[in-house]
């Protein structure tokens, strides 16, 4: 139905219009107050609109003429909805810019890369950076951090939160002085108290701590961001048959896109293990797969590994090749991909799965401060 | 499931001293506790040597950087170097007499062997490292185990066929996985040591493929990987690496012996790098091997 059928004034109707707002589920997506501001009215007559246009689409569903299920969306809406999903800066704005703006919520992101690479710091940074308070244009949320590998370190997440403090700190200084004195004194020891750390050891914990999380954030609604570092580790043991791995793991990552979509939180997994197998061995691991066994992350590493491009155009069986782990089912279960590798002496990361961003790469740094850019501008830290 | 709170944590988790000062300050106060720390080197470089070290400086206070504890040391390598822990140990009971002196006992009381022979012995004893540790006695519980080294077992039972890597490398999680969880369970510093092996060019292999600060591993003058692959090196927390190269360190000129140009003493100089740890920056110290033990030179 549309907007230009309700029942308001000629000159509200021409001005929600002109302002896009021409369908009736386009009014109720926003709030009030939103609605008056885009179309240049008061927040009562908003208010007013609103209400009208709930009862036209009730009775509109009613008649199921439009949608034929509660809750479907347009794409236009969802296009709104998306712009002004807040995303959780990286810290290093390269980074931050192949990825439109940094991790995002609602999205399962995947990031994987060889030992080593930096994937538990992105994930320490991530849960210190999703509590910057929104004045500061962060999420002031929460983090949620399932560490199943026991990497996570106490005194690395406090001196990243130092560091976050400090950088704050700085920021107020250009701000304007009024505002210096409303903004709320954040301590590195708060940013430690809201990170809400969960050590599993074995895969049936796992499994469990999955399963109890939709409670568990319902319960803490400013959970911003859910953190698994990794989600492989259990998962690449005990596991002879690789039909139930499949099965389980496909079940974790449907509640975890439902999760993501619930709550709009951010959930990172990380994949961390790079899986090097004879191609055998590959071939095996992704049984029950329907389809051919893939050579694409092959094919893009190739110029950062030493010599993988002949791997796929040379042979195709009995060499070695580098993918992530878990095998191709386990691809279709993310949002987004990260893959994180070495180019020289310099920490690159590319984007290889996103429906929504170009395949780009960016280079990073780890300083003791948390993730950086690497230019020289920034003055890289050697840290000896 | 409950979370677990930070704050509740000690800002900086615990750390095993290496009973060097030097070699501390470079690991920020030693080896961590509910982590799992892997020294990879190839022999005759001090893996064994400061493992042993390690064993003891446990036994040390908390105040003084260790862990106030006893260690299990589980070695595939044979023999167990006892005469050698036996030389430590002594001067450790000299340089620490307080902690032995109320108890009539001494350090190696506290350092419990375990000869592993394969890897189903491993898998046979870890299950009972469980019953062990709350079993062990009040004075000192067991905090560190050293597993001396993982190579051993691994490279010798598997043959270089795609099923059995493939069971290899899901035997290494089951190994870390029931390691970290100890760690975890009892708050317990875990050290392996795993071997190189030299570094082949080849054109479809991934020995070349950069894990960590280092740009590649340098021992004796070679290239060297660490043995058991990638799949491993996911498994450990921490990497340390240490290489050794033979260097004329000092010319120790004899008063009596002046007409000896052969009194050039060929020292091997070792060096520990931090390949990769989530807590450390990329590092490096040079240490030599004395008869107290290791011992850090300043750069």
């Amino acid at each position: 139905m549309e907007a230009w059928r309700l029942p308001v004034s000629s000159s509200i109707r021409g001005k929600l219009i002109s302002a896009g707002y021409t369908s009736l589920s386009s009014i109720s997506s926003v709030s009030s107050s939103d609605l008056a501001r885009d179309v240049n009215i008061t927040e009562e007559e908003a208010f007013e609109i609103m209400k009208l246009a709930n009862q036209a689409s009730g009775s509109n569903s009613c008649n199921g003429s439009r949608s034929l299920i509660n809750g479907a969306k347009n794409a236009w809406d969802m296009l709104h909805e998306e712009d002004s999903l807040p995303r959780i800066t990286t810290s290093c704005s390269d980074l931050d810019n192949i990825l439109g703006g940094g991790i995002s919520c609602r999205d399962v992101t995947e990031i994987g890369g060889v030992p080593g690479i930096g994937k538990t710091q992105i994930g320490i940074q991530l849960s210190v950076n999703v509590q910057i308070p929104r004045e500061f244009g962060g999420l002031g949320g929460k983090a949620i951090y399932i560490d199943t590998e026991g990497s996570f370190m106490v005194e690395r997440a406090l001196q990243i939160a130092e560091a976050c403090v400090e950088d704050m700190k700085e920021y107020t200084g250009y701000m304007h002085k009024h505002f210096k004195a409303n903004q709320v004194e954040m301590k590195p020891k708060d940013i430690l108290e809201n990170i809400i750390y969960f050590r599993v050891c074995s895969y049936t914990e796992q499994i469990a701590l999955v399963n109890h999380l939709d409670k568990f954030i319902s319960e803490n609604k400013d959970v911003k961001v859910v953190i698994i570092d990794s989600i492989t580790f259990h998962f690449r043991q005990d596991f002879d048959d690789l039909a139930q791995r499949t099965r389980v793991l496909s079940e974790m990552a449907l509640k975890f896109m439902k999760l993501a979509k619930k709550f709009s939180l951010a959930v990172s997994i990380y994949r961390t293990h790079y899986y090097t197998s004879l191609t055998l061995t590959r071939l095996s691991l992704s049984r029950g797969h329907t389809q051919p066994v893939t050579l694409r992350l092959a094919l893009i590493l190739q110029s950062q590994v030493v010599l993988l491009n002949q791997v796929t155009t040379k042979y195709t069986q009995g060499t070695f090749q580098l993918a992530l782990a878990l095998g191709d089912s386990w691809s279709h279960s993310c949002t987004n991909r990260v893959i994180l590798y070495w180019n020289g002496d310099e920490r690159y990361a590319y984007i290889d799965k996103s429906p929504s961003l170009p395949s780009a790469s960016a280079s990073y740094t780890v300083t003791s401060r948390g993730l950086r850019n690497s230019s020289s501008s920034s003055k890289r830290v050697k840290m000896m | 499931m409950k979370p677990e709170n930070l704050l509740l944590r000690s800002p900086t988790s615990r750390k095993l001293t290496t009973g060097c000062e030097i070699l501390d300050e470079c690991l920020r106060g030693g080896f961590p506790c509910n982590s799992m720390t892997e020294i990879v080197a190839e022999s005759g470089c001090g893996k064994t040597q400061l493992c042993l070290q390690l064993s003891l400086c446990a036994q040390l206070p908390i105040s003084l950087g260790g862990l106030d504890g006893s260690s299990l040391y589980l070695h595939s390598e044979f023999p167990f170097p006892f005469r050698r822990l036996h030389q430590l140990s002594r001067s450790f009971h000299q340089s620490n007499p307080s902690i032995y002196a109320n108890h009539n006992d001494n350090p190696c009381d506290h350092v419990f062997v375990q000869n592993v022979h394969s890897v189903d012995h491993l898998f046979d004893i870890m299950p009972r490292i469980d019953s062990f540790v709350r079993n062990s006695k009040k004075r000192f519980p067991l905090k560190l185990i050293v597993l001396d080294s993982i190579a051993a077992l691994f490279r010798s039972e598997f043959d270089n066929t795609p099923s059995d890597l493939k069971k290899r490398s899901s035997l290494f999680f089951k190994v870390s996985g029931k390691l970290k969880q100890l760690a975890n369970k009892f708050d317990l510093a875990v050290v392996i040591t795993n071997q190189v092996t030299d570094f082949v060019e080849s054109s479809d292999g991934l020995s070349g493929l950069r894990i960590g600060n280092l740009r590649y591993l340098c021992s004796s003058g070679r290239r060297v990987v660490p043995a058991l692959g990638l799949a491993w090196a996911n498994c450990v927390n921490s990497r340390f690496f240490i290489s050794r190269s033979d260097k004329i360190v000092c010319k120790e000129k004899t008063e009596n012996d002046e007409s000896g140009p052969s009194s050039v003493s060929r020292r091997a100089q070792r060096r520990l790098d931090i390949v990769f740890s989530p807590y450390l920056p990329g590092a490096s110290c040079e240490f030599m091997i004395t008869r107290e033990g290791i011992c850090a030179v300043q750069a």
